[in-house]
């Protein structure tokens, strides 16, 4: 495993990443990282307040595009992640709190899921609109505890050994 | 003048503090200033796609009601900005890519102030279903394109820029 992730991170690829001497490297794909994270996690956010009672006139359905904008900057995220994480492999690939990280986002991903089904699947908008069910506020408060979670677990990873 | 001022403020004992007693108060401003960007960038972001068209069939003053979150996040991002600004003055005062992200705040904060003195009763008015005028799809462009280059620029400035100002 640690061969392997040495050689990862020795490969063109990984090298030319970490020490590219072009903004268009490390830099840039650090950055689009931080837009990806905004996208996955703002929209999702929004609609949690929504769920949790901000904006109430706001119609619930009008957020069904939000996943879909959840699953782009998830794809950006996926890329650039994977990017940032050849670049540092015998680092990040040792550090426990790289894999907090990604459990977090698993679990907030099939959070994000479960409240996609909870409010549209099978349910009548205008229902939802008079009354959000129970089950999606308490989806919206874990999702954002997710999110949150990630987020740190994310920058510690700069920090943490 | 500024390194001047960098020099005087990284000795305060505001600065000092942050600099040594707390070694877990960076990350954690960092932390909640990636959280705060997500939520300010949600918030807003919704606001200027329907100034931009869409989601029409509701209207702008409903849409407005999430404005305090977006307020919320910025709050929490200045805060913990003037954390890092105190704690390493010249690390930001010497780095122009910081000086081009302090600016793309002032566009998108000007860009806010014309929409809510010129624009936000005539937005507000704005029947639901009806499409935007123009003037309101610029306020929301130029509002993307700083927030982005606020992004940009503080995502960047370790690598670009840094050292111009080094050595203080």
């Amino acid at each position: 495993m640690d061969e392997f992730l040495q050689k990862l991170q020795d490969s063109d690829f990984g090298v030319w990443v970490s020490s590219a001497p072009t903004l268009f490297a490390y830099p840039t794909i650090l950055m689009l990282h931080t837009v990806g994270l905004a996208l996955v996690v703002g929209p999702i956010a929004v609609l949690s307040l929504r769920l949790l009672g901000v904006g109430v006139r706001m119609p619930v359905s009008v957020f069904r595009n939000v996943f879909t904008i959840m699953w782009w900057g998830f794809l950006l995220n996926a890329a650039t992640g994977v990017a940032l994480f050849i670049s540092e492999a015998a680092e990040k690939g040792e550090q426990l709190d790289f894999y907090i990280k990604l459990t977090f986002i698993a679990l907030a991903l099939i959070a994000a899921m479960q409240m996609k089904r909870v409010i549209f699947t099978n349910r009548d908008d205008a229902a939802v609109d008079r009354q959000v069910p129970r089950q999606a506020k308490s989806l919206a408060v874990v999702s954002l505890l997710l999110w949150a979670g990630a987020i740190t677990a994310g920058r510690l990873m700069a920090y943490l050994k | 003048m500024f390194l001047g001022f960098a020099s005087w403020l990284h000795k305060t004992p505001i600065s000092l503090a942050f600099q040594h007693q707390v070694a877990w108060l960076w990350p954690a401003c960092e932390t909640l200033h990636f959280a705060g960007l997500a939520l300010l960038l949600g918030v807003a972001g919704m606001f200027d796609l329907r100034l931009l068209g869409f989601m029409k069939r509701v209207p702008i003053s409903v849409v407005k009601e999430f404005m305090p979150w977006a307020l919320v996040g910025f709050s929490a991002n200045l805060l913990t900005g003037m954390i890092f600004v105190i704690s390493q003055p010249a690390q930001y005062f010497g780095n122009p890519t910081w000086w081009l992200k302090v600016t793309f705040l002032i566009i998108a904060g000007l860009n806010a102030l014309i929409f809510e003195t010129a624009y936000g009763r005539r937005a507000a008015a704005l029947p639901a279903g009806v499409d935007t005028p123009v003037s309101l799809k610029i306020i929301a462009g130029v509002s993307l394109v700083s927030w982005l280059g606020v992004l940009w620029a503080g995502r960047m400035l370790p690598f670009l820029g840094a050292g111009v100002g080094a050595g203080l």
